[in-house]
This record gives C-alpha cells, structure tokens and sequence, in this order.
C-alpha cells in the first residue's frame, strides 16, 4: 500500500501541465536607430515634457522586445498577458542594471543610467474574461483595456503605446434577446498620472502632505441601442480624485492632531476613532449623447450633444493655473459645460464619385474630457491648424513622440462649421476643405492669472516640426493653449489634397497638400495696437514609387510660408510680426521581406525665422529616423 | 480660366458616369456569421455590419476595372492606416476571386481562408482589395502564397468611401476585360497585421470570440476563415442567408480535422 502511495504522492505535487494549444504567444522585436545633427542622446524626440529623463534625445539605436501570451483556460475562460522590455537602453550601454549608485556623477560602472537604460522586463498588461452564466451578461473583463468602447469626449480611447494601462472591471451585456439593446459598465482606476489638477490625483500637489491615490476611480456606463437605421448611444462617466480629509484627528499630517484649534481650545463633535475621513479632491462627469443614423446607404447623420462637469476642491489642490506658470489641465473653478456637433456624409449620391461632408461644431469654453483621449482620436472633421487631431481636452498627450508623429490640439471652445467635397475617380483622388471657427472662449478681461490656464506661450502659429516644450526656440502656441486674457478670434482654413496614381512601371503615387489658414484675433478691444493676422500657408507635393517587390520609396517637399502680424508681444512693450519660412526635403524607404519590416525617414529642415525688433532665426536641421521589426 | 475649370470638372464627372456597369451583384443584411454561427470579436472596434457585404459592382472605364463592394455600415479606419502605408481603413479584408475559363484555374482559396472552390468553378485571378499597402501585400504573398502570385491582382488604387471599398485594376491584370459571363465569388474577411505563419493577412475564427478574434468556429483550421460570401441569385433575398449558411457548413472532428468546404462561383449571365 505504502508502494503505491508513493507515485500518487509524487504526482500530487507534480504541478498540472497547461496544455500548448491553449495558448497563443506573439511576439515582436523592435529596434529604432535615430540621428540629428545636435549634441542629444536618446531614443525619443518629445519624452517627458515636465520632469527631465535621460532617455529622450535625437542621437540613438536601441531595442525592445514584447510578448503576448493569449490563454484560453476553459470554454468560457480567456486570460491575456503582455510583458515588454523597458525602451530606452542605447546599444552603447552596453550594461546597465537600472541602479544609479552614483547619483549625479558621471561613471562607466554600469550601474549609473538608473532602469529607462536598463531593458527591463515589465508586466504591460493583463486580464481574465470570462462569460459567467448570468442572462443579459455577456463578458466580464478584470485587468487591462484600453476603455475603447467608449468616446473620445468622455473616457479614452487611450493611446496606442498606453493600451493596457487601464484597468479595472468591464462588463458587456445586452438586454433582451434581440441584441439590440447592449450596455457596458467599467469602473477604472484613475491614473495616478494625468487625470486631476497638478496631472495626478494628488502627487505632486503642493497642498497635500500625504497623496492618497488607491482609492481613486472612475465610473462609466454606456447604453446602446441598434435601430434598423443607424444607433444610438449614451455614454456617461465620473471621475472622483479623493484624498483623506485633513480635518480628521487621525490622518497623517491632519491639521487637528489633538482635536485642539490653534488656540488650543477644543473642537466640537472632533474624536479619534482610528478611521480616517475622505473627502474629494477633484470630481469630473462627462456625457454624451450620439445618434448616428443612415436612413439611406448614401446618407448618414450623425449627431452629438454632450455635457461636461469639472469641480476641483480647492481646499484639496493647490491653485496650478496661479503656482505653476498657467500650466493645468483643468480650470480651476467648479464648471458645467456643453457640446454639440451635427455631421452629414452625403457618399456619392450621385454614383460619379462625388461625396460631401458638412459639419456643425459647438464645444463650451469650459469643456474639458479630463479623462478622454490624448492622442489617435478625432472628434472633428476638420483639418484643422496643425497636421494632427483635434481632442476637446486641456489633457492633450504631445509627449512620448518622434519627430515624424502628427500633434493633436485642443478644440475647447471652437464654434463653426466644416464643408468637405472629396472626388473619386479612377486613379485620382481629390478632397476640397472650408472651414470656419469663431471662438466661444473669445472675451475680455478673462482671469488667466488664477482660473484659466493658458499654457504660458500663447501666441503665434505652432511649428510642430521644430517643436520643444520650454519653448526657447520660440515655436509658437502650445497646442493646448485655448485660453487667453483678451481674445476676439476667428479663423478660415482651406484645405486642398489631391493624388493621382500612376500606371507606369510598378506605379506610383503623385500627391499635394496645401493649406491656407487665415486667423484673425482683434484680442484687447482698447486698441488695435495688439490686432493678431496670421496667414499660413502650408504645402506638401510628394511621389511614391514601389521600387520592386516589398520596397516602397517616397520622395517629398514641405513648404511653409508664414506671415503673422503682432504675432508676440505685450500691450505694454509693443507687438512684433512675423514671417517664417520652412522647407522640408524628404525620402522614406520602406522594404517588407519575408516578415520583416524597415522604413527610413530622412528629413532636411531649412527654416528662417525673421523676427521684427529681435534677431531672425535659422535653422538648419538634418534628422533621420529607421526601424527595424519583426513579429512572430 | 473659370471656364476651362468647369470644362474640366464637367468631363471628369461625365468620365465617371461613362464608366460601364458589368456586374451588379446584391446579398443580403444581417448574414455576417459566415456558416450562421460566426460572432464577431469582442474589442469595440468591430463595428456591427462592418463584415456584411451588400452589393458588388464591376464596371469597365477605359483600360481599368473598377470593382465596389458596398458593406453594411460606414468604413472606419481605427487603427490610423495611413500611419502604416495603408489604404484608408483598418477592418476589412476582401478577396474577390474571379473565373473567366471553364475548367481551368486554381481550386484552393488562398492561405488562411481554409476554403476551395467547386472543381467546376475554380479561379484565374484573385484580386485583393486590403487596407495594407502594395509592399506589405507583395511581401506577404513572396512569403505565403508564391506559387499563386501571377494570378493574385493587387488594384493600383484602393480606398474606402462612406460603406464602399473600391478597387481600380488593370484590365490587364485579369487577362482581359470582365464578363458577365465569368463567375465571381466575393470573400469577405478582416485584415491582420500580426497573422499567423501561413495566414495571409487574414484574421482567425476559433471557437469562441476574443478581442480580436472571431467566434463560432474551430480552433482547427478545419473551418472556412469566411464571414460572408455572395450566393445565387445575389439579388440580396432572404432565402440567400441559408444558401450561404449551407455553403460555409463546415465539419470537423475531435482532433480538428475535416474536409475544407467547397465554394460556388456566381455566375451572373445565369442569373434569372
């Protein structure tokens, strides 16, 4: 007996294999080498705008590897992991262990670049999703999402690279047995970085001593209904930062540590209880309303309304609009604000490859999606100022870039209307562009000192190719600037694209772009001294050619040609103008073979900078960016 | 100068309503379930109708052919597929295989569908209508598909407007220009950029739906990687959406293994 126990004892503790055919593994392998002529090291144009990093710079190569692992552990079970090395380490590196045993000091050790240079593994992302036996619920998701089912003006989509950075609980369902009604619930722990005053839910706030941030979510519902037509959907969320209540005897650093006032007398109804109070520090509720309908194939209307509630405690956070040089990304007062948005697509009514866009757009100058998308989303149809998205957020993410990635910028307050004829013919393809913003942030006398944030530089056309966030190479308005002391502002953007296809050899694509932008802002109304008139005109003409099987080389030219009256100044000192002049010469290589993929970007930037009353600038900037992937 | 442009704009849009109309071929909503069973993947980006073929047209204009194929809903372009060379959408994956010889053409689908065709209606040219770009789909095909590569088109243009992909090819590439007579079979499935070793570009239904895979099939490859297809008559009537069900009737056993289903080619000059 005891002879037999043995080998069922052994293999008790054999631990139960998995089976491979549960799971699915991907993975990828990505190296970047980037070059400028300038004194930088590192592996990323835009890095952390606000804290220094010693891993964004122009001069590098460096790799990193990511796998997925998909499991499927029963019928109704899935679980998913992603693990990817920290991105930062230089191949000169060589060896870094993540520690910085000589802080400050320069030294070969190995053990001085801290962990950005040290290619760690880290857990990316994960989650279970399991379909319980409950009617009307159809998954439930425990771990990361990247809160896609959503809309940008309530609650993510949150960008690529960040993608299983939210977690939280999901759960999808419908009700009724037709599918026709679907709902999604979620509560999603707030980022301790972004969403709130000061971007975090409480470090780094001058006002707290002890930054209380693992209790802090949000809530969302959505509520979808599929008509025979079209659908309509209603998507609501709360965001609320909270933090201990510094009024209660037993919170760390409380303010009445011995329910005693500061002239020591007692205080009513104060005891300690060994249980701390909370109390919000920053609450935010956003929701929409969208009916997307096509009552025929060739026509779709789409239309949003939307309100947006902001409410910092201002006894919680410190004033950053007032502390920290017009730099938040909320307004610092309780506010309710409004958005509207009416869309037609009219897709080729005519079967001759004509299509129309009309757009209305109405966005509050208090409007702000504090937990909506930063970046890869896009709520107008306009093109807009720069080559990017338009978000209706102060939390745009213009960070963690290269220099050939597009920057979004905040719509808040834009009020117009967009017209977009697009042919299509044969190899020829053709867009037209109108469109018109006024401004419902236009006004006099606003409080940019201690309400509204304005982003510190203000003024002028945003160069996005030469951009640096401290601005000292005076590149215009940070894109997040929608907010300034005396404004009466409206603008007109023309836009045309056109590309023709080629059937010569491989074939090849000849393109242009050209936009003309003419913004107008009479700012104070006490004198015309200050009268803003920018005219920008932007082109690109490029040709593509697929060189042979797998290999695609793109040859292009930018043109830009700025002419901005009192484009900086003060009323005090006088305003300047402005006339810029930037040329960008351009090839990409891109080659596919056998599963791997590299692209080349060379870029040569001429830009002169011609500065009434100030020196003129140039720059001659030579940048090139290639990659290397493979994913198995 | 205002007149020469209207003279321009004038003939570029008769050009186009020049263009003839060869085949007009109709399915109907709701049959996006490939056998009846497939359900779409889970991530929000999976739209409702966004795999649900509507209508497919082939027109002739001078020495190119331009093929629509109309869906249930708008095309979106979620994953941003200019910023990867694409096309102008992110979802969809069309395969339109075309039979202009009888008796003649290849009987197998191209890798990853797990599909073959009639013996009486088997393919000559195959033409992909992606959102990934030339060189992706060269590579792709040099890698998975290189005994079929003269015989798969690649459209010099492709793009996406309101619910319509539409595809402009050489009349050259197809042998010549397209009949009512040849047979047509239109494949929808949706793009992968990370496939599978042997798939191309194609996107896995297993038994039971993930975020970004479909629902309702095998985790064998035993079962057609096909959400929806045309059926005779294609005029979009309802008793299409069981034809289709029964033509994608897949059958596998406990190990994955089964025979791959065989599918019909529309042959629209046979359509009463």
């Amino acid at each position: 007996m005891k002879k037999a126990l043995i080998p069922l004892l052994l293999l008790a503790t054999v631990p139960a294999m998995a089976k491979i055919t549960n799971f699915d593994f991907a993975g990828r392998l990505y190296t970047k080498w980037l070059y400028r002529n300038d004194d930088s090291q590192g592996l990323l144009t835009y890095g952390n705008p606000f804290w220094p990093d010693n891993m964004a710079g122009d001069n590098g190569v460096g790799t990193e590897f990511e796998l997925k692992i998909f499991g499927r552990v029963s019928k109704y079970v899935q679980a998913y992991v992603r693990v990817k090395s920290r991105f930062g380490e230089l191949w000169q590196d060589w060896w870094e262990n993540g520690d910085m045993k000589y802080p400050g000091q320069v030294n070969t050790s190995g053990e001085s670049m801290g962990m950005n240079h040290a290619s760690y593994i880290k857990l990316r992302g994960f989650y279970v999703r399991f379909a319980p036996p409950i009617p009307g619920v159809d998954w439930i998701t425990v771990g990361s999402s990247d809160l896609g089912m959503f809309n940008a003006w309530t609650i993510g989509k949150v960008r690529f690279i960040d993608r299983d950075n939210g977690k939280g609980w999901f759960i999808d369902g419908h009700i009724g047995h037709s599918g026709a009604f679907q709902y999604n619930l979620a509560i999603i722990a707030l980022p301790k970085l972004y969403v709130g005053p000061w971007w975090s839910t409480g470090i780094g706030d001058p006002n707290l001593d002890n930054p209380f941030y693992s209790q802090d979510w949000a809530y969302a519902a959505k509520l979808n209904y599929d008509t025979p037509i079209g659908s309509l959907t209603l998507i609501s969320d709360v965001t609320n930062d909270i933090e201990v209540d510094m009024t209660d005897p037993d919170a760390v650093g409380s303010l009445y540590p011995d329910c005693k006032d500061a002239l020591g007398h007692p205080i009513p109804g104060c005891s300690k209880d060994h249980a701390v109070d909370y109390t919000s520090r920053y609450f935010s509720s956003n929701t929409t309303f969208e009916a997307n309908l096509s009552p025929l194939d060739w026509l779709t209307n789409d239309f949003l309304v939307g309100m947006a509630y902001n409410r910092p405690n201002t006894q919680e956070t410190a004033n950053a609009v007032a502390d920290n040089q017009g730099m938040s990304p909320i307004v610092y007062k309780k506010t309710l604000s409004y958005a509207v948005r009416e869309r037609l697509y009219l897709d080729d009514p005519f079967d001759v490859g004509l299509s129309f866009k009309f757009e209305y757009f109405n966005i509050g100058a208090n409007w702000n999606s504090i937990f909506g998308a930063r970046r890869e989303s896009d709520v107008l149809l306009t093109d807009g100022f720069l080559d990017g998205d338009q978000l209706p957020t102060l939390n745009l993410a213009n960070e963690f870039l290269d220099f050939d990635e597009s920057f979004v910028e905040s719509c808040i307050g834009w009020h117009g209307g967009t017209a977009i004829l697009d042919y299509d013919y044969d190899a020829f393809t053709m867009s037209l562009e109108g469109t018109f913003i006024t401004y419902n942030t236009n006004g006099q006398n606003r409080d940019v000192d201690k309400t509204y944030p304005d982003f510190l530089h203000s003024n002028g056309y945003t160069d996005t190719d030469l951009f640096d966030y401290a601005d000292v190479t005076d590149r215009g308005r940070d894109p997040r600037s929608v907010y300034h002391r005396n404004q009466d502002r409206r603008t007109w953007i023309s836009v045309l694209k056109a590309k023709y296809t080629f059937d010569v050899l491989n074939g090849f694509d000849l393109g242009f772009k050209g936009k003309f932008i003419y913004d107008k802002d009479f700012r104070s109304h006490k004198t015309a001294a200050d009268d803003y008139t920018g005219r920008i005109l932007n082109m690109k003409s490029w040709l593509t050619m697929n060189v042979t099987d797998g290999l695609v080389l793109e040859l292009g030219d930018k043109v830009g040609l700025w002419w901005e009256a009192n484009r900086e100044g003060t009323l005090q000192q006088g305003y300047h103008d402005y006339t810029t002049h930037k040329n960008i010469t351009y090839f990409k290589l891109g080659y596919q073979y056998e599963g791997i993929s590299l692209a080349y970007l060379f870029e040569w930037v001429r830009k002169k900078q011609y500065r009434q009353g100030m020196d003129d600038q140039y720059f001659n900037v030579l940048r090139s960016k290639a990659t290397l992937e493979v994913n198995w | 100068m205002k007149r020469l442009f209207w003279v321009l704009l004038i003939l570029t849009f008769s050009a186009n309503l020049s263009a003839r109309t060869i085949v007009d071929l109709k399915d109907p909503k709701g049959d996006d379930k490939g056998p009846g069973t497939y359900v779409y993947p889970t991530d929000p980006v999976y739209k409702p109708g966004s795999f649900d073929l509507r209508e497919f047209k082939v027109k002739q204009s001078g020495s190119k052919v331009i093929f629509k194929v109309k869906i249930a809903t708008r095309i979106t372009d979620p994953w941003d597929s200019k910023s990867w060379g694409g096309n102008g959408f992110s979802l969809q994956f069309v395969q339109v295989y075309i039979d202009s010889k009888p008796k003649s053409g290849h009987c197998n689908g191209l890798p990853g569908l797990n599909v073959k065709f009639k013996p009486d209606s088997c393919w000559e040219k195959v033409v992909l209508i992606s959102p990934q770009g030339k060189a992706r789909l060269m590579s792709e095909i040099d890698q998975k598909a290189k005994t079929l590569k003269k015989d798969i088109v690649i459209p010099i243009r492709t793009r996406a407007n309101g619910m319509v992909l539409t595809a402009v090819v050489k009349k050259s590439d197809l042998g010549g220009t397209p009949k009512a007579s040849w047979g047509y079979q239109v494949i929808m499935q949706s793009n992968e950029g990370y496939p599978d070793s042997h798939d191309l570009l194609t996107r896995k239904v297993n038994e039971y739906p993930g975020k970004h895979r479909f629902g309702g099939g095998s985790d064998y490859d035993c079962d057609p990687q096909v959400l929806d297809i045309f059926v005779q008559p294609a005029k979009g009537g309802k008793d299409e959406v069981q034809a289709q069900y029964k033509a994608l009737k897949f059958h596998c056993d406990a190990k994955g293994h089964g025979p791959l289903v065989e599918l019909p080619m529309v042959y629209p000059d046979k359509i009463k």
